[in-house]
């Protein structure tokens, strides 16, 4: 390590770390366009923005610290870098650039303890998924882990430690992420250990289309959202729940809604007995319990960055406003000129 | 409804109008709401035939179905509310799960309206009668109870699409005032006009054209809309239509959004609507230029009326991942 660098780096391990709460306590961090330029916010659980740091360009995802004022924004796929985030002074601490030949791929999770952070990443050249692993307090890389698939997206990891990993099934283009692989894609569930073991894993037979990218905890439960990769007149299921050691139970909606998603869900998430997702092409969300039964539908065109605080369902879209979900319709929390991007990242 | 109900509703829709973005208000008036009204009554027309004559009923089918054409793109709000749209156009059906419904209703006691309505959406509406008007294999079991029910059912979903574009539309027309939690600014009723518009060219090229133009090497006749009743090429057509009066409607002066919705209107009549011909080469080139020049219209409009409106796509909804 060069001098300098390794001065920065002790500096930024030196320094005081603020923690959340010196931050305002936000409920939520979520990235979007104001003008021309993308910003991370730290949201209020009523949608008010805490505070604002510019990025580089558009983001997908972000993770947060579970104590530090501190954020990992993901840059869109095929990513070649994430940056950590200090949350008190909008301060880039560390650019975090995965290993020669590896991509991020969009989502990250840290450790109970923050002392780790877990990023889905695949080799460019055949999407073959990693799960690479980072020391949170310099950011140095310690080591990578299979995925166990394809094309891994969202991770969640569950309080034990566990990790659940979206091996969405799809192989794209190291440049310009065209799919590659459709009619044989093959998406899967996967429960990795603590130290990185294959424990458990699912997947679709009969809808080996249907990329399994993104996931929530409900209870016990792994939900997962689909995005559907074959023929758009199919009527297919959006939402799984698993609990590893049993097969997935996949919910659909009402017959008359089928096609209401067009296919796909952007985000998801989940208190103990409800779900939520939401799809920015069929302009709409879905709500279902947690024993799969389809809740409600709301219309909102754009809608897409969903998560919780304090068991109450947030969704953002990218015309501006901040809402509130339940059973019963959505209704505004705040509303403004930044377009809310793609995922609503919960820092409960 | 009374004629001076009428004069009201529509004087209080002015009063509205006033407060909404011009384009949207146009849209509303002259578009949307005089279509799902015509529908209606041609649904409602249809379902008065008190005859099980094929040849009697065919002509008023064909008329419900081309006013549905005028505003099929129009996938909003009322229509996407329970379903209404699919309950009125079920299509494509890969799985032919409408006529394994239907043909269940056949086998039992005719179903009445309320159980109509309670069928599977693919079970109803126009492809449902098309099925029972222009039968593709014998039947045993009189279809006549089914027809009636099947058009009484069409009627009464297009009569309360009709009703709900009132409310809906005024939606539209106070988009961004304090009250309006569905359009939380004036432009989103915009967008949400110009997302039909944009998704309507989409579907055309990919699914009324597409599907049964398949890959040159493999085309799918039997894969096109309504081909039991020879309307495949027309639905193209009239669909193009009605997205360049909804275009026009929304920005009248798009001269090179016009100029491409001429272009590929004029495509259609030097090609045989008889969908089998489809199997020709010649016949599938003449398909596959149309279908590009829709993509081209789609592609024309959208980076003319999106400045001039101030709006574009979504922003999440063009993204993914």
């Amino acid at each position: 390590m060069e001098r300098r660098t390794f001065l920065a780096t002790l500096a930024a391990s030196l320094a005081p770390r603020l923690t959340w709460a010196d931050v305002g306590a936000p409920a939520f961090l979520a990235a979007g366009k104001q003008g021309e330029i993308f910003f991370l916010h730290g949201l209020t659980a009523t949608g008010t923005s805490l505070f604002r740091i510019a990025l580089p360009g558009r983001g997908h995802a972000a993770a947060a610290h579970p104590v530090r004022a501190e954020a990992v924004a993901f840059a869109r796929r095929p990513g070649t870098f994430a940056l950590v985030i200090d949350c008190a002074t909008g301060a880039t601490r560390h650019r975090l650039t995965p290993p020669d030949g590896m991509q991020f791929n969009g989502h990250g999770a840290y450790s109970l303890d923050g002392s780790l952070l877990m990023t889905s990443e695949v080799l460019a050249e055949t999407s073959e998924g990693r799960i690479g692993l980072w020391d949170t307090r310099t950011y140095a890389r310690l080591t990578d882990w299979p995925s166990n698939g394809i094309g891994p997206h969202d991770i969640k990891r569950l309080p034990n430690g566990r990790l659940a990993v979206a091996n969405g099934g799809i192989r794209t283009d190291p440049v310009d992420r065209t799919k590659l692989n459709i009619p044989d894609m093959a998406p899967n569930l996967t429960l990795l250990s603590e130290d990185g073991a294959l424990l458990d894993q699912i997947n679709l037979p009969d809808l080996r289309q249907n990329s399994i990218r993104h996931l929530a905890l409900c209870g016990d439960r792994i939900a997962f959202a689909m995005q559907w990769e074959g023929d758009p007149a199919e009527p297919v299921p959006q939402l799984g729940f698993w609990t590893p050691g049993s097969a997935p139970v996949l919910c659909n909606p009402p017959t008359a809604q089928a096609f209401t998603m067009q296919g796909y869900a952007g985000s998801i998430a989940a208190t103990p007995d409800r779900v939520l997702i939401t799809s920015p092409k069929g302009g709409a969300l879905m709500l279902f319990a947690a024993t799969g039964s389809h809740l409600a539908t709301h219309l909102r065109a754009d809608l897409s960055g969903a998560a919780t605080a304090g068991g109450i369902f947030t969704v953002t879209d990218g015309q501006g406003a901040v809402w509130t979900a339940d059973d019963a319709g959505l209704a505004p929390l705040a509303t403004g000129d930044t377009q809310w991007d793609n995922h609503l990242v919960g820092l409960s | 409804m009374h004629h001076t109900a009428r004069i009201l509703i529509a004087a209080a829709a002015m009063a509205i109008a006033t407060n909404a973005r011009a384009d949207t208000a146009a849209v509303v008036q002259d578009h949307i709401r005089p279509g799902f009204s015509a529908f209606a009554e041609a649904a409602t027309t249809l379902a008065a035939i008190d005859s099980c004559d094929l040849e009697t009923l065919r002509p008023a089918f064909n008329a419900a179905y081309d006013a549905w054409m005028q505003v099929a793109h129009l996938n909003l709000g009322p229509t996407e509310d329970n379903g209404r749209g699919l309950a009125i156009l079920f299509w494509p059906d890969p799985k032919g799960s409408g006529w394994k419904a239907q043909r269940a209703l056949l086998d039992g006691p005719a179903p009445s309206p309320e159980q109509m309505a309670q069928q599977s959406v693919a079970a109803r509406g126009l492809p449902a009668l098309e099925r029972l008007l222009y039968p593709t294999e014998a039947l045993l079991t009189d279809r006549c109870p089914l027809i009636h029910a099947t058009a009484d059912d069409l009627a009464a979903t297009a009569t309360t699409l009709s009703s709900a574009w009132g409310p809906f539309g005024d939606l539209m027309l106070t988009a961004g005032q304090p009250d309006n939690s569905r359009f939380l600014k004036p432009e989103e009723a915009t967008q949400t006009l110009f997302t039909q518009l944009a998704t309507g060219l989409e579907m055309l090229a990919d699914r009324r054209i597409g599907r049964p133009l398949g890959t040159f090497e493999k085309p799918r006749p039997d894969l096109a809309e309504a081909r039991a009743s020879a309307r495949s090429l027309r639905n193209i057509t009239l669909s193009l239509a009605a997205l360049k009066v909804l275009a026009l409607t929304l920005n009248p002066d798009s001269p090179k959004t016009q100029a491409a919705f001429d272009q590929a209107l004029s495509l259609p009549e030097a090609i045989d609507p008889d969908t089998d011909r489809l199997t020709d080469p010649q016949v599938w080139l003449k398909w596959e230029i149309l279908q590009q020049a829709v993509r081209s219209t789609r592609d024309t409009a959208i980076a003319e009326l999106g400045p001039a409106l101030g709006v574009e796509l979504g922003f999440n909804s063009q993204d993914g991942d």
